[in-house]
């Protein structure tokens, strides 16, 4: 038992090693793995194993890479960079406003022209917008799951949008049910890769696991969440940033809030419970 | 040569090239279609188009940066056919490509969108009213509302919202409707704040206009203001307060404005409901005065032992209530059996 527990302690110490809001140590993981069977503990050491973990560094390459060759598509049809207005959408939970400054700060985003706005600056957008008539709207996150909290915002900010314009997404990731919706509003996604429902784990769509590990798997993900056992609308994305891991992930790796009654291995900032004093 | 109106020269004339087009090259708006047209007519077109097709070709122009098209006209034929294709259903959709819009014609065809809606968050149209004020010098409200299709009201309402500065009027552009202010915060707000300037002048220099409305604000959020129209109950207790009471009234304003926890019924309640009721009361005594005048009724013949008993009540009633008001104090309460004593 001491050793399926050092064994799944070096793993996840290895894979999430900057995890930044709860850093991965030996008693987190024992603590995590004490609350279920010895069998279990195995079973999740499989379930760390398909997490795909994306550090920070990752983040900021791969979203320099998209933005630019956004914006190098954009000039060739014909819009310059001065005609980019780039939109943080401050959706609860996201990090649009930490991934935008990032990209603002490795893409020189204000050196090359562009406008960069908040999405609760109606004012400062419908005026940007009026002034430079058509051109390019770039929202910015690095994950996005079922797209609803980002479109509900984003529609309210594309009333104060004037002119021609159309409208990009920036995310490293977006799973598969977004992309639906971004279609339906005309937004073009760039993107590494679309997360498909067949390729996270504990999902019904997936083959990836194993009939009866994904039974036993789900009834431990019941345990701690009934409602939302694969993570919010039940998802079961599997992509976890050193940042914040997604409400999009199964149940077991979080936690539930307050850390009470399970505690998890990778919780959300939002999960965490205060710090005593 | 006649002079063009301003609505002349930005109209949109679709004279270019016929196209179809598929359903994602085109650009829907921006506005949200569940909030913008009526369910039953779009069902109506739809099953038009699903039979016939789009018989009347759509306007549109060519947008860079995506090879597709933004909607001139034609929305409404438009969100036909995606719904239509969401039911399988692919059509082509016959497009007058024209040139792009100058800035203010998209913006007149912005507000013939809002017009759609009912129920639309009035604070983007009232921005967008200022802009077409500011670039076309057009401020008659009648003019106005012949440019952009609004109401004389609504043009009324925008102006008001367009008096507040603009770090306030973001707060209702805010994309979280739980923070979000609603722009019937703002109507209904201003007269509060021009009340205060007008009765309590010491109080409005020191807090000043924008230090007062972020104390409205903040006893909104507080949910010291359970609805926004519970501002008219501040300036009604005002109105109809009094001389003599007019100075309690003011009291009140200025503890109403300095303490965000009182509540605005609960600080203004006594001087509306009360003030209310004497003004009906009075209002009814005279109607009932002229009424009752009107019927000669000391000419009454048949049934006089009735009339005497409803005429009685009346009486008996308005005597307990003129001595309550004038402080007389009733009799002292009687038994039967010491009455019978006292007679016999």
């Amino acid at each position: 038992m001491l050793a399926a527990k050092l064994a799944c302690y070096l793993f996840a110490k290895l894979k999430f090693h900057d995890y930044a809001p709860q850093p991965v140590t030996y008693k987190t993981v024992a603590a995590w793995l004490d609350q279920f069977g010895e069998e279990t503990q195995k079973q999740l050491l499989t379930l760390l194993r398909h997490v795909k973990y994306v550090s920070d560094h990752e983040t900021r390459k791969d979203l320099s890479c998209l933005n630019r060759a956004l914006l190098k598509d954009l000039k060739e049809r014909g819009i310059e960079p001065k005609n980019v207005i780039y939109v943080q959408i401050d959706e609860a939970g996201s990090s649009s406003h930490v991934v935008l400054n990032m990209l603002r700060n490795d893409d020189r985003l204000q050196a090359l022209g562009c406008t960069l706005l908040d999405s609760r600056d109606g004012i400062g957008l419908l005026e940007a917008s009026y002034r430079l008539e058509e051109g390019a709207i770039i929202y910015v996150d690095d994950f996005l799951g079922t797209g609803n909290q980002f479109c509900k915002s984003r529609d309210i900010v594309a009333q104060q949008i004037l002119g021609r314009w159309v409208e990009f997404i920036v995310a490293p990731y977006i799973c598969e049910e977004a992309i639906e919706k971004l279609e339906k509003r005309s937004i073009e996604h760039r993107a590494m890769a679309v997360h498909t429902k067949t390729e996270r784990f504990l999902h019904p769509d997936s083959e990836q696991c194993p009939r009866d590990l994904k039974l036993k798997l789900l009834r431990v993900c019941r345990r701690v969440d009934r409602r939302y056992s694969l993570g919010y609308h039940n998802l079961g994305s599997m992509i976890v940033y050193s940042r914040n891991c997604p409400n999009t992930v199964p149940a077991v790796l979080r936690g539930n809030k307050g850390q009470d009654p399970f505690v998890g291995l990778i919780p959300r900032t939002s999960d965490l419970p205060p710090i005593p004093e | 040569m006649a002079k063009k109106n301003v609505a002349d020269e930005h109209q949109i004339v679709p004279k270019g090239t016929l196209k179809q087009l598929s359903v994602d090259e085109v650009i829907p708006s921006r506005n949200n279609p569940r909030l913008l047209f009526d369910p039953e007519p779009l069902r109506l077109l739809k099953q038009s188009i699903r039979e016939k097709g789009v018989l009347v070709p759509l306007t549109v122009y060519p947008l860079k940066g995506q090879d597709k098209f933004g909607i001139l006209d034609g929305e409404r034929r438009y969100r036909c056919c995606a719904l239509l294709k969401e039911e399988g259903l692919s059509l082509k959709i016959p497009a007058n490509v024209v040139d792009p819009p100058t800035r203010v014609a998209g913006l007149l065809y912005m507000f013939s969108i809002h017009n759609y809606r009912q129920q639309w968050e009035l604070m983007p149209t009232a921005l967008s009213l200022e802009t077409i004020i500011k670039d076309l010098g057009e401020n008659d409200t009648k003019k106005l509302e012949k440019l952009t299709g609004l109401s004389e009201p609504q043009i009324e309402r925008c102006k008001k919202l367009l008096l507040f500065p603009k770090h306030f009027q973001n707060l209702s552009l805010d994309p979280d409707p739980k923070t979000r202010v609603p722009s019937n915060f703002w109507i209904e707000a201003l007269p509060v704040l021009d009340l205060v300037e007008l009765a309590l002048p010491d109080l409005y220099g020191q807090l000043t206009r924008d230090g007062l409305t972020q104390k409205l604000i903040d006893k909104y959020r507080a949910g010291k203001i359970k609805s926004v129209i519970h501002f008219r109950k501040v300036v009604e207790a005002y109105n109809l307060a009094e001389d003599h009471s007019r100075p309690t009234v003011i009291a009140r304003i200025r503890s109403y404005i300095l303490d965000p926890d009182l509540e605005t019924r609960t600080a203004f309640d006594e001087f509306v409901v009360d003030a209310r009721r004497i003004q009906d009361a009075i209002e009814v005594s005279r109607q009932y005065l002229s009424n009752i005048r009107k019927l000669k009724l000391q000419f009454a013949a048949d049934y006089k032992d009735d009339l005497v008993d409803a005429l009685s009540e009346i009486r008996d009633y308005l005597d307990f209530v003129l001595d309550k008001l004038k402080g007389v104090e009733p009799p002292p309460e009687t038994s039967k059996e010491e009455e019978a004593s006292a007679r016999g």
